[in-house]
């Protein structure tokens, strides 16, 4: 009863022009960054996080909401019409997304994109209903032996998943950590790695780290891969009046592969570092096993499209509640919306949703109302995206650094942090070039203070002894699930390949 | 390439671990975890993984795949990056964007000028607007102002 009157709050806050406007905003910028190649939700919420710095709280957290997962639902159009995936969680979504596009069916295509990925995001919102606060109860015997824990299964899951470079994905979890060191230690006041520059002192800020990695990095990236001398030629064209909608039978044969995909995603979603391309993988994969039609998988089967959008949508959902009910992003995405809580001096755990009820439920009541928003503009606004795609990258490149260096330049006014910025998109373009892992390192870069403040406590409370981990039941099972996901998500990853490899044999 | 740049994250490590050993006491004087415990942890795992990383790289020199064509927009497109700091110190947020807009597209996109004109004016002015007026950011103060 307390989750529907909750919600009910929730919704009544949400549901406010001001409200509903920058919940639009969100959703459209979102969707418009997620059909820029290479440009993910962690980027989209990089590079835009500024603009949400003059804003009230509940329509900043709601519109960075959005365009989370807005950009989820935009990545999929150009895996469907160009057979270029927006971002690597809508790779599976290439596999019969660009075939069915092919076949004459592109406009049913892009309807069941986001129909599945409204299923998906909504079935998501719902389990965030039931399960947050069940999971903010069940963390509040947490201690810093606890949250040490939980930081580093974050970052262990993160590295297993990287699969064959994890020693790469170490460094640049360890980089991330290191970074998180610098500034004036709060314990003994001592200053640490600042140089005696007074801009260090606070520590390294996370959002021109952020922006410099996913922002720049990426685009430096797309610019070697040569994205900005490749033209749109290779669109698909299709009849936007006769062939635009799915037919009864499309969904019909695909109402059961949303319902498992969404439970599915969701479970992956949740898992730290595992989810949504996993989650999309993994679908894929599963819904090609359990198909009476296999062998159509690969040569436009709405299933393959389904399955991987509705995992991925509800993968997304599922992230918020470790972000949510523990304050342990599980994501790069996550990440940066966690460090967007504490710019408005919100610290997301066990307590949050009890003592920000507002916030809480204001975010997750306008989830619900953000998906119905994105359904529509998913499904009206296509012609739209379409041009959108047509936009050469070559212009796009420029016009992205300008809005990065002047997003972050409004974070602080620190021409500092700015420097900072471009240095990172530097370092984050070689470091996506090598095969080390960005996520990683910004994902440390925001537990690595968390994880050394509650380790420095737990050591405190126990004298010095590492026993106290296995002393406490709660970190008894903390340290249990991490051995179990440890061993299980490298088979995950092994499972989900299989799709890959099945596609790429044309099977 | 990937040599060096392990070699610098090398480099980077040692020193992060040097001055972990050097500058951070392991323990405060009463007896408590110091400020240097932590980073020390951090800067030995670095540099053990970094040195583990380089010698898989020096045993697997092989040829690069790397397609040399792709290097000069990306090494364009930083340098003009690097410039535009340079020019936002200097002049400012909407003087130094134009600015970078208008030679950056010069160079990535060139030939069609009448287009690169119209986008370097009209980018910084939209977020201008955006920012300055109906965001009341900050933007970048200029150190010269223009005579224009």
């Amino acid at each position: 009863m307390d989750i529907f009157s909750n919600l009910f709050m929730g919704l009544s806050l949400a549901i406010t022009p001001i409200n509903m406007m920058y919940l639009l905003a969100g959703a459209m910028v979102g969707m418009i960054v997620g059909v820029i190649p290479g440009f993910g939700p962690s980027a989209g919420l990089a590079i835009l996080l500024p603009i949400t710095f003059g804003m009230d709280p509940v329509p900043a957290i709601m519109m960075l909401a959005a365009i989370y997962y807005g950009a989820m639902y935009g990545g999929t159009i150009t895996s469907i019409l160009l057979n270029t995936p927006g971002e690597s969680a809508t790779v599976a979504s290439t596999f019969d997304g660009f075939p069915l596009a092919k076949n004459g069916r592109a406009g049913p295509a892009l309807v069941m994109q986001a129909v599945a990925s409204f299923v998906g995001g909504t079935v998501g919102v719902i389990l965030i209903t039931i399960l947050a606060p069940m999971f903010a109860q069940v963390s509040r015997s947490f201690g810093p032996p606890e949250y040490f824990l939980l930081a580093v299964m974050g970052l262990l899951t993160l590295i297993v998943m990287i699969g064959d470079h994890w020693k790469l994905g170490v460094i640049s979890a360890l980089i991330g950590l290191a970074l998180g060191t610098v500034g004036v230690d709060l314990e003994t006041g001592q200053g640490r790695y600042t140089f005696g520059s007074a801009e260090l002192i606070g520590g390294i800020y996370f959002i021109p780290i952020a922006i410099g990695l996913f922002g720049l990095g990426e685009l430096f990236y797309a610019f070697y891969q040569g994205l900005h001398k490749t033209g749109t030629g290779g669109i698909i064209k299709y009849d936007e009046e006769k062939e635009f909608w799915p037919s009864k039978m499309d969904f019909v044969s695909t109402r059961m592969t949303m319902v498992r995909h969404s439970i599915l995603g969701f479970v992956v979603g949740v898992i730290p570092g595992a989810g949504a391309t996993i989650a999309s993988l993994m679908a894929y994969s599963t819904e090609r096993s359990l198909s009476k039609n296999k062998d159509n998988f690969g040569k436009g089967e709405m299933a393959g499209l389904v399955a991987p959008e509705t995992a991925n949508n509800a993968a997304s959902s599922g992230a918020m509640i470790p972000l949510l009910t523990l304050g342990i992003p599980g994501s790069a995405s996550t990440a940066v919306l966690l460090a967007a809580f504490l710019m408005w001096g919100l610290r997301p755990g066990p307590l949050f949703m009890e003592q920000n009820p507002e916030l809480a439920w204001g975010l997750i009541a306008s989830m619900y109302l953000g998906n119905v928003a994105l359904l529509a503009i998913s499904i009206f606004a296509i012609p739209l995206f379409v041009q959108l795609i047509k936009v050469p990258y070559r212009l796009l490149g420029p016009a992205i650094v300008v809005v990065c260096a002047l997003g972050t330049f409004s974070v602080n006014a620190s021409f500092v942090e700015t420097y900072l910025m471009f240095a990172a998109g530097i370092i984050g373009f070689f470091m996506r070039l090598y095969g080390f892992s960005p996520a990683a390192l910004v994902l440390a870069l925001v537990l690595g203070p968390l994880a050394e403040e509650a380790l420095r406590q737990t050591m405190t409370i126990s004298r010095g002894s590492f026993g106290i981990f296995l002393e406490r039941p709660a970190s008894l099972w903390i340290i249990g699930v991490t051995f179990v996901l440890v061993a299980l998500l490298p088979l995950m990853g092994r499972f989900s390949n299989r799709a890959d490899a099945a596609k790429k044999a044309g099977t | 390439m990937r040599i060096a740049f392990l070699f610098f994250v090398l480099a980077a490590a040692i020193y992060y671990a040097f001055i972990a050993f050097v500058d951070l006491p392991f323990l405060t004087r009463s007896g408590r975890l110091g400020p240097g415990f932590f980073p020390r942890i951090v800067g030995t795992t670095m540099v053990v993984f970094a040195i583990w990383v380089l010698v898989d790289a020096l045993r697997e020199v092989r040829k690069s795949e790397i397609d040399e064509s792709s290097w000069g927009d990306v090494v364009k497109l930083m340098l003009l990056g690097v410039g535009y700091a340079v020019l936002l110190r200097l002049f400012g947020g909407f003087v130094a964007s134009v600015i970078y807009l208008g030679v950056s597209l010069l160079a990535i996109n060139p030939g069609r000028h009448l287009q690169n004109t119209i986008l370097s004016v009209t980018i910084p002015a939209a977020i201008f607007l955006l920012f300055d007026r109906l965001l009341n950011a900050n933007m970048p103060p200029a150190m010269f102002e223009l005579p224009f």
